[in-house]
């Protein structure tokens, strides 16, 4: 096969957050071959668009190396050419004109542009749009836009940073057959792709081979050939079973087994939690999993996807803080109810608020923000201290975010309370507090 | 040509539009040649005005060459400055604060510096007085284009900006079909604002005294002031007029056609799109079609020629030495202007200072309680044309013309009325700056009221709310980060008109009342310079940390509180 025509080499990349920085990518290796179609999987905020900024030459890495043919790639690759999830067309530009402004710069005749842009018009089914302004366009003309704009480079290496997620289940159906159409035919100049999504089944049916990358920082957990011929049909059997061998590895890249805690010794007065971060999710869902596993049974991490039709590393996330509050079990792939999920749907909602109360004093966020509101005299804190303290014990996550988390399952469980207007947490119980609060 | 040529357009038989451009083309030519006698003649400080009607077209075509020139520096220096503002790395920590103060400082504080640097410079032509006046315009138009700019270039999606780094744009093609077409919509409408800003303080910026000199240029603004002056009526009415008639035909001519155009700048589709018989003329005009298509040739051209770097490229900035050398060498030319000012400000009596004191807070609750009445009538009746499409359309244009019209050419005759009632001018310059001010709120409270949540009003029906629960749990909260933003500029607007508002010339006598407008214009007129520098600053400084202060805690709880996501 000779050389790959992309190779990234010993990739990391940083970001810089308030005075810190935040490592996005972590010795990232891989190789994409011509005639390849390449989809890097991962879920949301593991870096992988900003891993295809780098590739294409829109960011520049913090250290590593791209090569391109064998040759040190230094700022943009001119053979490649990227799919936007936002479509980033200009609104002030007819269909024409948007694609006409990315081959005006190459060096090509008058005559040859206009052919060009005659043809991915022709290739991607944009006739009879060529005047039009992108704003009268639904969402799937405007990513056909998109597609016959980085066609018209003639691009050796096709990039497309989740092209399907800002569009309806449908449409992101029909532009996926396009894009493999596109890519089996002999009339398009594309033949190597290389894809950012969060979807297994898109990766599965797009893909020669599966990345799949984790999060904090991004770094590539697994990869996954895929030899199924083209055109791959959803329902065939080792679709299925490629799609569920993947769903085991997303699972285990996003919630390794537990941490083993050590028994605290007997005689240790100070109980030990393990800073451990807790999801980034709302509650609500969490207890509507407990209700549809109520309704339909425990059931395997593949059915539950299906069944909620929810995007599966969000669903992931869900599972991972029941699993955190001790209402489920993850056995193998399967989602199990505990006794004490049990316990919690069948209260009210005021016996749940004391459940939960209880529960999320044994978490180590929650406890953390107690003892410094112990610690305090006035019984309230500044948001700023306990960011500041979230940024020291979790270094990967982004403390503002979780920080919202944090206070968002505190109220639910009237563990402790925060003014938004003043940037305080107070305690449950600080009633001169509130007052101050009301009277603000 | 792809651009343009692509589909064919079919050739159209010249028509009538085509006269009327080739006919707006001459007519140009003409008046250029008008403006260079003018602007190349004599030095005539004082240039005679008639009063008789004939003149008036030639006054107001001064008047608009003007505006439009010193629209045109607007333009430029709003493109470098705001370009330089938010896409140099740091530019911003500096160029935003000396924004907000230049911002700040009233038009009569640019004066002396302006007149007696440029007549210096042009002892024999009239060209420095005009110059001059053509940057006291300037200085009325140009700050909410460069805030407008910058705040647009902040916000360019950065996809949009990958895509053109995709595409290989040279520096000019991002520059064109990025920052400026996304910046478009709002610089229209800011260039309209800015020309009414313009010409408000048009009396001032044609006729002025200064210490001994009186400066008088041919204009609508110097037709006024003599009428007033003298107290002739029918000249101050024909004034008016001519005033109103350029207003609307520069709406019509330039504003309406320009605001239709940029509609292809929007991201959404407009069901209401402006619309503008002018504009649907010359769109199909065939002169039309040779120009926009060299316009094309203007936007492919540069590729060719021009290499790809240029001096604003970020790789073009000089290295981390020479920032330092730069901010070092900007500190100490800081550093000397300010001890120069401090030198100048120290040969001020004390007494001198308590009469700035006195008359700063006198007119510091003058522009309050104009701010306070002009609340007190648009809040309602804002709502009530909010809450009405039908007569916010009907209301628009006419609120519109009356915002534009510089309300200091009609306060004269406010005031003759208030004397004539037995009010003095202490009392009725407050009602003066209402006049100058009352429509950035009306503006925004109609703004912020149309833009009030359906559901939210349908809500407060069903819920059957009084209406004062209404006001204040509905209306009032969600109007308000609306309202401020018209308080911020109606105060600033009031700061600035008290120097036309707290002393005037009426009927051969002359009018003033305490205040720190009249301070700067008496000062101006006896060439005071110390005591104008010292109030300029006050007034700069008064104005930049209630901004600061007041208005800025204000708008951030406004945004965090009262914003409808």
């Amino acid at each position: 096969m000779g050389t790959p025509l992309l190779q990234v080499r010993n990739l990391f990349h940083h970001f810089a957050v308030g005075r810190g920085t935040i490592e996005i990518l972590h010795d990232v290796n891989l190789e994409v071959n011509e005639h390849e179609v390449v989809a890097i999987l991962g879920p949301s905020g593991c870096g992988k668009s900003t891993l295809l900024r780098v590739i294409i030459g829109l960011e520049t890495p913090s250290s590593g190396q791209i090569l391109y043919k064998g040759h040190e790639q230094h700022g943009l690759n001119s053979c490649a050419a990227l799919v936007f999830q936002s479509f980033a067309l200009f609104p002030w530009l007819t269909v024409q004109q948007n694609i006409a402004t990315c081959i005006a710069n190459l060096p090509l005749d008058p005559a040859e542009i206009e052919k060009r842009i005659k043809h991915v018009i022709d290739l991607v089914g944009l006739e009879g749009f060529e005047e039009a302004y992108p704003k009268e366009l639904s969402g799937g003309m405007k990513q056909r836009v998109g597609f016959a704009r980085a066609l018209a480079v003639e691009p050796e290496l096709l990039c497309m940073d989740e092209p399907f997620s800002a569009l309806d289940v449908l449409t992101g159906e029909t532009l996926r057959n396009e894009a493999i159409d596109l890519y089996m035919s002999k009339t398009s100049p594309v033949n190597t792709i290389l894809i950012v999504t969060h979807s297994i089944s898109e990766a599965v049916f797009m893909a020669t081979r599966i990345v799949v990358m984790g999060a904090h920082p991004g770094t590539i957990r697994a990869i996954v050939e895929n030899k199924l011929p083209y055109p791959r049909d959803e329902h065939h059997p080792e679709f299925i079973k490629l799609s569920q061998r993947l769903h085991a590895l997303v699972t285990q890249t996003m919630m390794p087994p537990a941490l083993e805690v050590p028994e605290p010794a007997p005689g240790e007065a100070v109980r030990r939690l393990v800073p451990q971060a807790i999801p980034t999710v709302s509650l609500l869902p969490t207890i509507g999993l407990l209700e549809v596993l109520e309704n339909e049974g425990d059931m395997d991490l593949a059915t539950l996807t299906r069944y909620v039709n929810a995007e599966f590393t969000q669903l992931l996330l869900v599972i991972q803080a029941a699993e955190m509050l001790g209402w489920v079990t993850t056995p193998g792939q399967r989602v199990v109810m505990t006794e004490e999920g049990r316990r919690f749907l069948a209260a009210d909602v005021n016996q749940r608020k004391q459940l939960l109360n209880r529960k999320l004093r044994e978490l180590f966020v929650f406890d953390l923000v107690l003892q410094i509101l112990d610690h305090s005299e006035t019984g309230e804190v500044e948001e700023e201290v306990v960011l500041s303290q979230l940024a020291i014990h979790f270094p990967l996550e982004r403390p503002a975010r979780m920080m919202r988390t944090v206070v968002a399952w505190a109220r639910y469980a009237e563990l402790f309370k925060f003014s938004s207007s003043r940037k305080m947490i107070y305690r449950q119980d600080a009633v001169a507090a509130e007052r101050k609060t009301a009277t603000v | 040509m792809i651009f343009t040529q692509q589909l064919g357009q079919k050739e159209r038989p010249y028509g009538w539009e085509d006269l009327i451009v080739l006919g707006g083309l001459f007519a140009a030519i003409y008046g250029i040649v008008m403006l260079a006698r003018e602007w190349t003649g004599a030095l005539r400080p004082v240039a005679e005005i008639h009063s008789e009607i004939q003149y008036l077209p030639l006054y107001a075509f001064y008047s608009l060459s003007r505006g439009v020139i010193a629209y045109g520096v607007s333009f430029l220096f709003t493109m470098f400055y705001g370009y330089v503002m938010a896409r140099v790395r740091d530019a911003e920590r500096i160029m935003l604060p000396v924004l907000d103060i230049l911002q700040s400082i009233p038009v009569l504080g640019f004066l002396p510096g302006f007149v007696l640097g440029l007549v210096h410079l042009f002892p024999h032509w009239n060209i420095g007085l005009e110059i001059a006046s053509v940057l006291m315009i300037f200085t009325g138009q140009v700050w909410n284009m460069t805030f407008s700019f910058y705040s647009s270039l902040k916000s360019v999606p950065p996809d949009l900006l990958a895509v053109s780094q995709l595409a290989k744009m040279s520096w000019w093609q991002r520059f064109l079909r990025v920052d400026l077409s996304y910046a478009a919509t709002g610089l229209v409408w800011n260039s309209m604002m800015s020309m009414a800003g313009g010409w408000f303080f048009l009396t001032v910026s044609e006729a002025f005294v200064l210490g001994e000199h009186d400066f008088r240029l041919p204009g609508l603004g110097s037709y006024m002031s003599v009428a007033i002056e003298q107290g002739d009526t029918k000249a101050q009415i024909l004034g008016v007029v001519a005033m109103l008639s350029m207003i609307v035909i520069v709406d019509q001519l330039v504003w309406r056609p320009i605001v239709a155009w940029s509609q292809k700048f929007t991201e959404e589709e407009n069901s209401a799109a402006a619309r503008s018989w002018l504009w649907e003329r010359i769109r199909r005009s065939r002169v039309w079609g040779l120009i926009s298509q060299s316009a094309g040739q203007i936007w492919r051209s540069p590729t060719q020629t021009a290499p790809r770097k240029s001096i604003l490229a970020p790789r073009g900035l000089p290295g981390p030495w020479g920032r330092r050398a730069m901010t070092l060498l900007l500190g100490l030319g800081v550093l000397w202007g300010v001890s120069k000012y401090i030198h100048t400000l120290t040969t001020l009596h004390s007494h001198d200072w308590i009469d700035l004191v006195i008359s700063t807070l006198t007119t510091f609750l003058r522009v309050m309680i104009a701010v306070a009445l002009a609340s007190l009538w648009t809040i309602p009746i804002g709502v009530l044309i909010g809450r009405n499409p039908q007569a916010a359309r009907a209301c628009q244009p006419i609120i519109q013309m009356a915002a534009s019209f510089p309300a200091p050419m009609i306060f004269p005759a406010v005031v003759g009325g208030m004397l004539a009632l037995g009010i003095g001018l202490n009392v009725s310059s407050v009602l003066l700056l209402l006049l100058g001010t009352q429509w950035y709120v009306l503006f925004n409270v109609i703004a912020g009221a149309s833009a009030l949540p359906r559901d939210l009003w349908e809500f407060s029906r069903l819920a059957r709310f009084s209406l004062t629960h209404r006001w204040r749990t509905l209306i009032l909260p969600g109007i308000f980060p609306h309202l401020l933003t018209g308080w911020i500029t109606a105060t600033g607007g009031a700061w600035n008109a008290s120097i036309v508002a707290e002393y005037m010339k009426y009927r051969g006598q002359t009018l003033s009342t305490v205040g720190l407008g009249s301070s700067i214009s008496i000062a101006t007129e006896k060439g005071d310079f110390h005591i104008l520098a010292a109030a300029v600053g006050i007034m700069a400084l008064t104005v930049v940390s209630f901004n600061r202060f007041v208005w800025r805690p204000l708008s951030h709880r406004a945004q965090t509180r009262y914003a409808l996501q």
